[in-house]
């Protein structure tokens, strides 16, 4: 039986590198990819704890983060088309429809 | 003995692919390497007892999300997108950031996450455990789950149905 720490180590490590993606990178489906990584890391805990508790819970929050996951990709994706019928690049820098 | 082999072997396959993801210049190659990391996660949720998950990860994550990635990637031709090296000072913060952010975070989970024994007994996560709990006490959220995708397939067809936004901004 692996101890749940390691897991709980290995999902720190993917959430931490998800965290480098969104911070250093401007290519936007990257960032998106490194959201996805993030919540995959976090789907990893819940699914630890579950195990370590024995508890059902965390197994129904995966499912629905999973089912959040793909509505997110499906209108992130979109805006990101969007985006780029606009802006002929997805290159988050030249986003600045916002900026103040 | 087995288990931590396969623990070890994947775990690294993932962290190593997780930073292909975020390192490499090609989007196409990161959204591949992105699949792989998903599959080592997976095996993940096999060793968790949570074999149900590890199906809906391939299925849902690598096949349905991947496939979506790789189709916007091709649609907006973005393999070669050049990316431009403009501020580095905020580039070398985020990464100094983000490494203080995995070792603080790796030495709590050493520090703190220490567990007793766990429960004995089986933990039964069968798929029919999963619906009998998805159908009484999560009925609820579930309902609203499908509501919140009829809402981003709105959205989304919104977003990106490009003539009728131009004809809503510009009569």
């Amino acid at each position: 039986m692996i101890p749940t720490q390691w897991f709980l180590i290995l999902s720190a490590i993917l959430f931490a590198i998800g965290v480098c993606g969104v911070l250093t990178r401007k290519n936007g489906i990257t960032i998106f990819m490194s959201i996805e990584l993030m919540v995959n890391a976090v789907n990893l805990t819940f699914l630890a704890y579950a195990r370590q508790f024995h508890q059902l819970h965390g197994l129904i929050f995966v499912f629905f983060v999973m089912a959040i996951a793909a509505a997110e990709a499906a209108v992130g994706l979109a805006i990101f088309i969007s985006l780029f019928h606009h802006r002929e690049t997805i290159d988050v820098d030249e986003a600045n429809l916002m900026h103040w | 003995m087995f288990e931590y082999v396969v623990f070890f072997f994947f775990a690294a396959v993932a962290v190593i692919f997780a930073l292909v993801v975020i390192l490499h210049r090609n989007p196409v190659v990161s959204a591949l390497s992105l699949v792989v990391s998903f599959f080592s996660l997976s095996v993940m949720y096999v060793l968790l007892d949570a074999p149900f998950l590890a199906v809906l990860q391939v299925i849902v994550y690598a096949g349905a999300i991947m496939v979506l990635f790789l189709f916007v990637i091709m649609l907006l031709n973005l393999q070669h997108m050049s990316e431009p090296a403009t501020r580095p000072i905020q580039q070398f913060l985020g990464y100094t950031t983000s490494a203080a952010f995995a070792i603080g975070l790796v030495y709590y989970v050493i520090k703190y996450a220490v567990f007793t024994a766990m429960p004995s007994g089986p933990f039964h996560t069968e798929s029919s455990a999963i619906g009998v709990a998805l159908f009484e006490s999560y009925v609820f959220p579930f309902e609203m789950v499908s509501i919140l995708l009829l809402a981003a397939i709105v959205g989304a067809l919104l977003l990106s149905g490009r003539t009728t936004v131009r004809s809503e901004v510009q009569p």
